[in-house]
């Protein structure tokens, strides 16, 4: 069964969220494991970044993408990125809404001026057992509802033949 | 934003401290730059025409139908699946599992096979499952009561009572409308690019304007008797929404920003407008008369709403004395109008934008182009903890200076709940889950980065390796250098929060009208109401529709 990229991407920060992880940097792991799930990256890495909250990819990368931009002269920037063995670091920078490209010799370029290519990002295989892990993990993040909020919540009645 | 060249002469944009508030984005009015009035202006300009091509349905009208139209080059089917509900089981609440219409906008022509597929799936909404070529799912219940009166009054060869027809509006109301990859139908990125549908919701106005085709045609088949076109016409589609859309415009700053943007950009251009020629003061006039019989006919059960529906339409009849003939003969006479509505209600001045812009589209309809965000949120990084700071000082200064410790001001928080997974409201100091709360708390996160920040300048990424909790703020603050219209400046976590003030403003966008609330957290509106019929595309009147009114 296929999935959507959107429907992947809030898994994932979801997912994220669950693991412990802020929101921004939630966010920006759900928008970097989308590419990295369509690059056909390892999908261990994202479990390998999960597992690692409150350390690891998903609260480094955030901040060491931003150690190079903040140095930004007229919103051009460069510096040194590291790229891990499993790419995720790549799909970070690939999943930045601003043009950036990276160097063989690790040096990333960014332009804060120009908005990223759009790419066509085609739909996502995720096995079950990648799906369920993630997913329980989202569910950290769910309230059970009081009846209170049930009766003040959306819709009408139990029954509405108005 | 397009429209840099040439662009008309505009008056200084109204300033976000006064745009942005909660209270005044829930008095805000549809406009001629709402979805479904771009939609059927393109339609209108296609000469699209919908063609009915399968109708399997029992006498009572249960069944199946597939109605297809052609826009931008592309063919978009609604698949209607109609079912033979139990009244027990009939809700609007979330919390429902039938209903008694589910539909798909499909990416084509369905062949068997897939209307097969999707008559399996589409009844069961959340719990079935859906492919690419699926663009839009939604469902809706009948307002039983005036289906089967118009039914019952076909069927007996008259047409329906006019004051219950006055009174609903609808025949069915959806319950949601789902799109960008929910339960797997196709991402949004799959087809934004493609004309017609490159702005914001399309495709669900799309959806919501067919299915209001299929309410029509369904009753006529169960009546078996003809509707005359003015109360076909003014049936629109009921909708409830609740609680479930008020996140999004905070989730998706930079759209806000953009409709927020082309709005206000929109009644900047027509305030620069120094004189106004015979045709347009008489089109001014006849859309105040309008606006008037519309608010004459815009009742509501809640006492409360009621009453404030009744104090606008008091206002608004001092309001449009400044629109008469010979007030709008005087130089900048569009401006004097607004100025004397910025004494009155925020209820009014909404109004008053909403009129004045709609006679104006040659000057305002090129800025729709402008209202979706096809690059996602980037802004250059805040350098340092001084930038940072100056910053929030500059474009925050609202959420500053309070004490969210105070139960006033932190009396309820926002969470997803575990029985639908759907945005909810909880009171704080009475029940469970805050600690699980979402974060739409954008003022006080933003206040709490602020008091954190170090006295010595240092880079923000060293501060935000401190206080990774802060990186949000951070993002919303650096944000706001390019995107003013981008943040709701209130607490959204305070106890007089009002989420009915962000459903509305978010529908207001989409085109919607008779705002119902039923509570703080949820309201009933009508879509398409007033406007074209699918024979009526390209009789001219297709964007003739501004606030409906029902009668001679």
């Amino acid at each position: 069964m296929t999935r959507s990229v959107n429907e992947v991407t809030a898994l994932a920060v979801k997912a994220a969220r669950g693991a412990g992880a802020p929101p921004a940097q939630a966010t920006q792991f759900g928008a970097a494991a989308v590419v990295h799930l369509c690059a056909a990256r390892d999908v261990q890495a994202l479990d390998a970044a999960l597992d690692a909250v409150p350390a690891g990819p998903i609260m480094e990368y955030p901040l060491a993408l931003a150690r190079i931009a903040e140095a930004q002269v007229e919103c051009i920037a460069e510096g040194a990125f590291e790229v891990d063995a499993a790419a995720l670091a790549r799909s970070y920078i690939e999943a930045l809404p601003c043009q950036a490209s990276l160097t063989t010799d690790h040096v990333l370029h960014l332009d804060l001026n120009r908005p990223a290519a759009r790419r066509d990002l085609p739909r996502i295989e995720l096995s079950d057992e990648v799906y369920a892990r993630w997913s329980a993990l989202a569910a950290k993040l769910l309230v059970p509802e009081s009846d209170a909020s049930r009766i003040s919540g959306a819709g009408a009645g139990l029954t509405d033949n108005y | 934003m397009k429209d840099i060249f040439d662009a008309p002469p505009q008056v200084p944009l109204r300033p976000t401290s006064t745009v942005m508030r909660l209270s005044r984005m829930g008095s805000m009015f549809p406009t001629r730059l709402s979805f479904l009035r771009s939609l059927m202006r393109r339609l209108a300009s296609e000469r699209a025409e919908v063609i009915r091509r399968d109708w399997q349905m029992c006498a009572e009208g249960f069944g199946h139908a597939v109605f297809s139209v052609d826009l931008g080059g592309y063919t978009y089917s609604l698949v209607a699946i109609s079912t033979d509900l139990p009244p027990e089981m009939r809700t609007d609440r979330v919390i429902a599992t039938a209903w008694d219409s589910a539909y798909v906008l499909f990416d084509g022509i369905p062949d068997a096979d897939e209307i097969t597929r999707i008559k399996a799936n589409a009844p069961l909404q959340e719990a079935g499952r859906f492919g690419p070529r699926d663009l839009i799912l939604s469902r809706a219940n009948k307002s039983v009561r005036l289906f089967a009166h118009v039914a019952e009054a076909l069927r007996a060869g008259r047409q329906p009572d006019r004051e219950m027809i006055a009174e609903v509006g609808y025949l069915m109301r959806t319950t949601a409308v789902y799109g960008n990859g929910k339960f797997g139908i196709a991402d949004r990125a799959s087809f934004d690019t493609r004309a017609g549908l490159e702005g914001p919701f399309a495709a669900e106005m799309l959806t919501v304007w067919l299915i209001r085709h299929f309410t029509h045609a369904l009753v006529e088949h169960v009546g078996q008797g003809t509707l005359d076109r003015e109360t076909k016409r003014h049936l629109g589609i009921g909708n409830s929404t609740g609680l479930g859309m008020a996140p999004f415009l905070v989730n998706h700053p930079v759209l806000l920003n953009n409709w927020m943007l082309v709005r206000e950009t929109a009644l900047s251009r027509v305030l620069a407008v120094e004189t106004l020629s015979e045709a347009q003061k008489a089109r001014i006039g006849v859309l105040a008369a309008r606006a008037t019989r519309h608010l004459a006919q815009w009742n509501v059960p809640d006492p409360a709403h009621q009453a404030r529906i009744e104090t606008l339409r008091i206002d608004w009849a001092e309001s449009v004395q400044g629109l008469s003939a010979d007030k709008l003969g005087v130089p900048n006479a569009l401006k004097s109008a607004m100025h004397v509505a910025e004494n009155m209600s925020q209820d009014v001045q909404e109004l008053m934008l909403s009129l004045l812009i709609e006679p104006f589209g040659d000057l305002v309809d090129g800025l729709t182009e402008c209202m979706a965000d096809p690059y996602g949120a980037f802004a250059p990084p805040l350098s340092d903890t001084v930038a940072l700071k100056a910053q929030i000082e500059a474009e925050f200064d609202w959420a500053l200076g309070v004490d969210y410790d105070a139960s006033q001001h932190c009396g309820q928080f926002w969470y997803v709940s575990e029985a639908k997974m759907e945005p909810r409201l909880g009171l704080r100091f009475s029940e469970e889950g805050a600690g699980l709360e979402s974060p739409l708390d954008i003022a006080r996160r933003v206040a709490r980065a602020h008091s954190d920040l170090p006295e010595v300048s240092e880079p923000v990424s060293a501060f935000l390796a401190r206080h990774p909790d802060h990186a949000l703020a951070a993002e919303r603050v650096a944000l706001s250098q390019r995107y003013p219209y981008a943040e709701i400046r209130d607490n959204l976590i305070a106890e007089s929060c009002l989420p009915i003030d962000m459903l509305r403003c978010k529908l207001s966008f989409f085109g919607a009208s008779k705002f119902d609330p039923k509570s703080d957290r949820w309201t009933r509106i009508t879509l398409c109401q007033g406007a074209p019929l699918a024979d009526e595309l390209s009789e001219g009147r297709a964007d003739d529709w501004w606030l409906p009114v029902f009668g001679p």
